[in-house]
């Protein structure tokens, strides 16, 4: 990953950008090529892959595991609810800064931002602890399953193995993706009276649940301000010149969801409101894309597995 | 106690292999953006990927060496790679001590006097973990490392044995690891046929010992072939590319 950038290229992207034609060909609203893959990882509940054309790559996993539930010791809220809790971790191969400690303060920014999208009707309190109380479109009543003592936590764990500019859009993609491919054991709870209950995991593979809510959640846009105007999907040398960066959560219903402004540019109040006006149509129509092409993937793996034939994964071997 | 069976009567193992058979190993190189060299790698359900940076200059001023080149080395585990979500801090010492183990495996093949003061960095990121982790990490910094185009002497082929219930075996996957059966992992330079990494964390009787090691040393010359097979084919994409 660069840091710095010569008055000379900077200069060309600033014209090019004015002109609405990139480096690359693009036009300012234009997105690369995006890969994306569920399954992936097979010891996981759900997984995905989101490679943007020439750039960041993340893997992104999410495991279901039973633990007590979390009770907010001031309002007492969530004793009916199961917990997610977000973790994205930038790994040394994507850039020669993320060695060693270098990621940490990227990690912590990127994993507060993330567990605050995915909950958004918060607490203050919440917020400050990577625990999300909340939901970001995510019914976390429906992963409690005795109240007051077991629920369900996801836990979705993000790596960034390659990092070539828009990371957020890609971590969000991929965590969409990871979160609708989840599958989650359905469970037998028994009274044995007295407030005494006790529960059975089904261990059966066609007794799944998914995640509630899963359609909901939402995905993130980045826009980059540069100059006077503003792109998508920047690369790193783009990003090298963004003056100022609006990170705007949108979901399927065109909700915003949340936003971040990031970066030590400031923008005007009327170019703020078209950025987010950008930001949640481009997000709603991209949402839109990525069900299509989730669906259509789950589709043929049933139809795959119900054929016999095992479902071929790309992973690392899709270019 | 019930145990796992690990060898059936006709002599098959757990995941239905013969003992002296690997397990399928697929690679591919040069796939991130950023890093000098990449490669990924899979040794059944065991996924690596490994990246590496330089020769460049190196990061701080006190560990340079005047006259060569100093590899560092940074091994990571995936939270998710396990079957039970397990966090691994940076300053791990198994961590740290795999990464050692890595890095002293290629210091005598690199040829670091043709980079005097810098430094060649690999990271190494586990996936998925099934058993010979070390050898797929192994397997994978070779990949990378010439994708990287670092000078080398030779590959660094890694592979376990094992002694499993009766028998010697190879590429022991988890199942065979987690119970109880006495592993030995070395890295071998398959032109010479040095060994350039043993390592052995339990008891084993000395007789057994000859067995596993010319077992492994086999292991490492099927990989070797692997691996190359690989690299000649990427090469050979890469010179198309050229000649179009």
């Amino acid at each position: 990953m660069p840091s710095l950038i010569s008055p000379a290229e900077r200069d060309y992207i600033l014209k090019g950008i004015e002109c609405n034609i990139r480096a690359d060909g693009r036009q300012r609203s234009d997105f690369r090529e995006i890969t994306l893959e569920t399954s992936v990882v097979s010891q996981t509940s759900g997984s995905a892959r989101v490679r943007i054309a020439g750039g960041s790559d993340v893997l992104i996993s999410v495991k279901a595991e039973i633990g007590p539930v979390q009770v907010d010791p001031e309002t007492g809220d969530g004793a009916d609810k199961g917990q997610i809790i977000c973790s994205i971790e930038c790994a040394p191969s994507a850039s020669q800064q993320f060695e060693g400690r270098g990621a940490d303060d990227l990690n912590n920014e990127l994993t507060q931002m993330m567990s605050r999208f995915l909950c958004s009707n918060n607490t203050a309190i919440s917020s400050l602890s990577p625990t999300c109380s909340g939901s970001g479109g995510i019914d976390l009543s429906k992963l409690c399953i005795i109240p007051g003592q077991q629920c369900w936590i996801l836990f979705v764990d993000a790596l960034v193995l390659d990092y070539g500019g828009n990371l957020m859009d890609a971590i969000f993609m991929g965590v969409r993706a990871a979160i609708y491919d989840t599958k989650i054991p359905k469970t037998e709870v028994q009274d044995l009276g007295d407030g005494q209950f006790e529960f059975e995991v089904l261990d059966d593979e066609e007794d799944i649940d998914f995640v509630h809510g899963r359609e909901d959640m939402p995905i993130c846009i980045t826009l980059n301000k540069i100059g006077t105007r503003h792109i998508v999907d920047a690369t790193l040398l783009e990003e090298l010149c963004t003056e100022a960066k609006l990170v705007v959560a949108v979901n399927r219903a065109g909700e915003i969801c949340g936003l971040q402004k990031n970066h030590d540019g400031s923008i005007e109040p009327s170019l703020l409101l078209e950025m987010i006006q950008v930001g949640k149509t481009m997000g709603q129509a991209l949402i839109k894309n990525l069900d299509a092409k989730i669906k259509e993937e789950a589709e043929s793996d049933l139809t795959k597995r119900l054929q016999g034939d095992p479902a071929r994964k790309l992973g690392f071997f899709a270019q | 106690m019930s145990r796992v069976e690990l060898l059936t009567p006709e002599g098959l193992r757990v995941d239905g292999r013969r003992p002296a058979e690997l397990r399928k190993i697929t690679s591919t190189t040069a796939v991130l953006s950023q890093a000098d060299g990449s490669a990924y790698l899979e040794h059944g359900n065991t996924k690596v990927l490994a990246a590496v940076y330089g020769p460049r200059e190196a990061r701080h001023r006190t560990l340079v060496v005047h006259d060569r080149a100093i590899i560092n080395v940074e091994f990571n585990i995936a939270p998710f790679s396990t079957g039970e979500r397990r966090r691994r801090g940076k300053n791990d010492k198994r961590l740290l001590e795999m990464a050692s183990f890595i890095k002293q495996s290629f210091e005598p093949v690199v040829i670091t006097t043709l980079y005097p003061r810098s430094q060649v960095d690999i990271y190494l990121q586990v996936i998925q973990q099934d058993g010979g982790v070390l050898q797929a990490c192994i397997n994978a910094a070779t990949m990378a490392l010439i994708d990287a185009g670092v000078a080398m002497t030779d590959y660094v082929c890694a592979c376990t044995a094992g002694w499993v219930e009766r028998e010697a075996a190879i590429d022991l996957n988890h199942i065979e690891e987690s119970s109880d059966t006495s592993e030995v992992t070395i890295a071998m330079l398959p032109k010479s046929g040095k060994v350039t990494l043993a390592q052995m964390e339990s008891r084993l009787h000395v007789d057994k010992l000859e067995a596993l090691f010319t077992l492994a040393g086999e292991g490492c010359k099927q990989i070797h072939q692997v691996l190359d097979r690989t690299i000649r084919n990427r090469a050979e994409e890469l010179a198309q590319k050229l000649a179009v």
